[in-house]
């Protein structure tokens, strides 16, 4: 399980975290929400080791994260699909899929997993030799979420997965992560679509100015007036 | 230190230099100082593009060998050496001013290979066209006076001292700082970059010109292609960054512990000097960006805290 | 009178020389993003390897890759630990032009170096089949170049091979793409970094041996060679090993052009001209996809 705990992170001069405290239990989906410049990103980044916290901690599975170098982060069971997917675009999709078992963790059964990974996404078999920056964005997202999988995660961090995706996809996408879910790997899930993360998720934050604002069961927050006023929109019942 | 007491420091410094030729007793040592002071020369004009507008320009002597050739041209073709070298200033400006708007859009390290290509382009045509060693006339050998030489080469020195001092306190020198800085942040508050970089590549490059020029004064012969060798270039680079990119003192300390160096070692070893200085400087680079001046500083700052708390 | 195809032939031959020599710096500019300017020194080392296995051991050039190549990558590992292992640790616009200066100073001190421990004299290994010569329709082709440039296409081919096949391979290049989700996905971009440089240098290591054997090799080739390296992966970009190769020979070609067009002088400069027009015309950076 995921523990983090007062963390505080700058980029250069600026504040991002001023003190943000979260947890993600086994087996869960956690939303972390919030608007843009809000520090959502910044947190996933301490935690995958990409950005050295000023304070604080972050705790995986009972020991500290955060201290070792980030690609030891996918050892410890760890593995993000970063904002924008940032796929290898000049490689193919199995090749991508292929460099997510990279670690020593992921080796034994990478076979097997990559056949899973196809199973979920039956899409990505049929395009297995393209190049991945030919690929639509609904598919590179899932090229992402499985190169991610393919790491044999215990948990999986994904931040701002529907980002440029239309509904339909954002659903399939969303579907798959229930899955996956079920299947045993708990979900940190950073969103700018409230009410899809909301109606995945088990528990969710709302981190705004570098802080957690609110917190609560999915369903609660879901009903919240502040959220519903703030995140929803007018248009939400 | 005071800018006072700096200018006076300078004076007596500038007095005693001008005392050489009357005092030495051999050539060798004045030209010995010779030597120095066409190093401050060709340092300090490259220390402004470097240290102040930020760029590595390693086609530097491009210009230098610019300025020569056209001194020599017209000196030996008659015109007074004064009007030769300011010409051969004019030439090596020209050609910076033709080619730096084009080069400028360069960033970084393209910049610094871009010009160095140019360089080697000067070089290889020069070489090809003028294959020919060039000897001064036996009337001129014959009225030769180092004492000219040296005397112009102090006086190149403390202009291009005095160039320096003044744009480093300058709205212009301060703009190349901000350049240097952050080139993006410094285009959005107005500096027109590209304007204070050429005026940075003309001060510099016309500084190398005259520097080019005094080298044609005082040598006998040489091969005209010589001064375009990339060796002149690397050879005000090492002794800017040793010294102090960036700073006024630094090419002089670079440059004086440069020349002291390679003479010294000369004797032994020909090209020893070069692999102290590669390795000073690759230290420099990793570990103390500022060079002398900036050890120098440290320095001061640990005796003023070591005797401050005694 | 060498005709001009004899010319092109020639430049052929010399290309891919220029393009084993470009590839090992496209490949750590491409994964490092460091501009090794010493890059030509370490072929010179290379190539002084070689001729001393030939003069003190009578070992063949050819054979002596077998060496070379070893020696060189292990070269390419402490260069890296000692040196440009430090440079990384900078974000990539400073990274480049504080490679560029180390990178200056290690070429300085490996020149002074060169010369002290074995004189400014030119080199070159003359092996008993140095003079022979194949005809090919009416063309001489030096059997000892011939020789080096399919050996030169092989160890490009392995290369290759190495980075489109394994999983290192692929490991270096994601790194190449984006060093971040390189590390996100779990790869040790150090490990890469160390290994794309010791391949580099081994593959300059290997571009000097052949230098050596069908030129010649002294202090000075150092600065040359890092121009001919530099010209090629501006023109041919980072793309690829068998991309850059081609550019290669398409510099030797274009040398071998303009020397018969003219004149010997020239064949230097259309390299320089070429390079400092493309750079220019891309003012974006070399090598943005």
């Amino acid at each position: 399980m995921l523990e983090v705990e007062g963390l505080e992170a700058s980029y250069g001069p600026f504040l991002v975290l001023s003190g943000v405290t979260l947890t993600v239990r086994q087996g869960e989906i956690v939303a972390l929400l919030g608007p843009n410049g809000s520090g959502k990103t910044t947190l996933i980044r301490c935690i995958a080791g990409l950005l050295r916290p000023r304070a604080g901690a972050i705790r995986w599975e009972g020991r500290a994260l955060g201290d070792a170098p980030a690609h030891t982060v996918v050892e410890r069971g760890v593995a993000v699909v970063p904002e924008g997917r940032r796929l290898f675009g000049s490689m193919s999709v199995e090749e991508n899929l292929a460099l997510g078992a990279f670690a020593p963790r992921a080796r034994p059964g990478e076979t097997a997993r990559l056949e899973r990974t196809y199973a979920i996404f039956p899409v990505l078999r049929e395009r297995r030799r393209q190049l991945v920056r030919a690929l639509s964005g609904g598919q590179q997202q899932m090229v992402a979420i499985g190169r991610a999988l393919m790491a044999d995660p215990r948990l999986l961090i994904l931040d701002e997965p529907s980002l440029g995706l239309a509904p339909r996809v954002v659903e399939s996408i969303f579907g798959v992560l229930g899955t996956i879910n079920r299947a045993g790997v708990s979900i940190l899930l950073v969103e700018q679509n409230v009410h899809a993360a909301l109606g995945l998720a088990h528990r969710g934050y709302i981190l705004e100015s570098g802080r957690v604002a609110t917190e609560g069961e999915g369903s609660a927050l879901l009903r919240d007036p502040h959220v519903r006023r703030a995140y929803l929109g007018p248009l939400a019942r | 230190m005071t800018r006072a007491a700096w200018l006076a420091l300078g004076g007596v410094v500038v007095a005693a230099l001008a005392l050489v030729p009357r005092l030495a007793r051999s050539d060798s040592l004045v030209n010995f100082v010779f030597l120095i002071l066409l190093a401050v020369t060709l340092a300090q004009s490259w220390n402004i593009v470097a240290g102040y507008a930020g760029q590595v320009n390693l086609g530097h002597a491009a210009f230098f060998g610019l300025g020569a050739l056209t001194t020599r041209t017209l000196w030996i073709a008659g015109t007074p050496v004064l009007l030769a070298m300011a010409a051969g200033a004019l030439v090596a400006t020209a050609f910076a001013l033709l080619i730096g708007a084009v080069a400028f859009r360069l960033r970084g390290a393209y910049f610094a290979i871009g010009t160095l290509a140019l360089g080697e382009i000067l070089r290889i045509t020069v070489g090809n066209v003028l294959s020919e060693i060039s000897t001064l006339p036996a009337a001129t050998i014959a009225g030769y006076r180092l004492a000219d030489r040296y005397y112009l080469a102090l006086a190149l020195a403390v202009v291009t001292m005095g160039v320096v001092a003044l744009l480093a306190h300058s709205r212009a020198g301060l703009g190349m700082q901000a350049i240097r800085e952050d080139e993006e942040a410094a285009e959005a508050s107005g500096a027109s970059a590209l304007r204070l970089k050429l005026l940075a590549f003309s001060l510099s490059t016309a500084l190398a010109g005259l520097a080019g020029g005094l080298f044609a004064y005082y040598h006998i012969s040489y091969y005209p292609s010589h001064p375009f060798g990339p060796h002149w270039t690397f050879d005000a680079l090492l002794m800017t960054f040793i010294g102090g990119v960036g700073t006024l003192h630094g090419p002089v300390l670079g440059a004086v512990f440069y020349v002291f160096l390679k003479e010294y070692l000369a004797i032994r070893w020909v090209d020893f000097h070069l692999l102290i200085f590669g390795a000073l400087f690759i230290a420099i680079v990793l570990l103390l960006p500022g060079g002398l001046v900036e050890a120098a500083a440290r320095l001061r700052a640990l005796v003023r805290r070591a005797t401050g708390s005694a | 009178m060498t005709s001009l195809l004899q010319q092109l032939v020639l430049g052929l031959l010399i290309g891919g020389l220029y393009g084993l020599a470009a590839a090992g710096l496209a490949l750590v500019f491409g994964v490092l993003k460091v501009l090794n300017v010493a890059h030509g020194q370490l072929i010179m080392l290379g190539g002084y390897g070689a001729f001393w296995l030939f003069a003190l051991a009578g070992l063949d050039p050819f054979a002596s890759l077998a060496l070379v190549i070893p020696g060189a990558l292990l070269l390419g590992v402490l260069l890296y630990l000692g040196l440009f292992g430090w440079v990384v640790r900078a974000h990539e616009e400073t990274r480049v032009k504080n490679s560029l200066l180390i990178g200056f100073g290690l070429a300085l001190a490996l020149d002074a170096l060169a010369v002290r421990l074995w004189t400014a004299d030119e080199r070159s290994i003359t092996t008993r089949y140095a003079g022979s010569v194949i005809d090919l329709w009416g063309i001489s082709v030096p059997l000892v170049r011939l020789a080096s440039l399919v050996l030169a296409v092989a160890l490009i081919g392995a290369v290759h091979l190495f980075l489109v096949r394994t999983r290192w391979g692929r490991a270096i290049r994601a790194t190449a793409e984006d060093w971040e989700a390189a590390l996100l996905t779990g790869i040790d971009v150090r490990r890469a970094y160390l290994l794309a440089f010791a391949i580099g240098t081994a593959l300059a290591g290997a571009a000097g041996t052949l230098v050596s054997v069908g030129y010649s090799v002294s202090p000075s080739i150092g600065l040359e060679w890092t121009l001919k390296a530099l010209v090629v992966v501006v023109l041919a970009g980072l793309g690829s090993m068998p991309g850059t190769f081609v550019g290669g020979l398409v510099l030797g070609l274009a040398e071998a052009l303009a020397a018969t067009i003219f004149g010997g002088p020239y064949r230097e400069m259309v390299g320089l001209v070429l390079f400092f027009v493309v750079l220019v015309a891309r003012p974006q950076g070399l090598f943005t996809r």
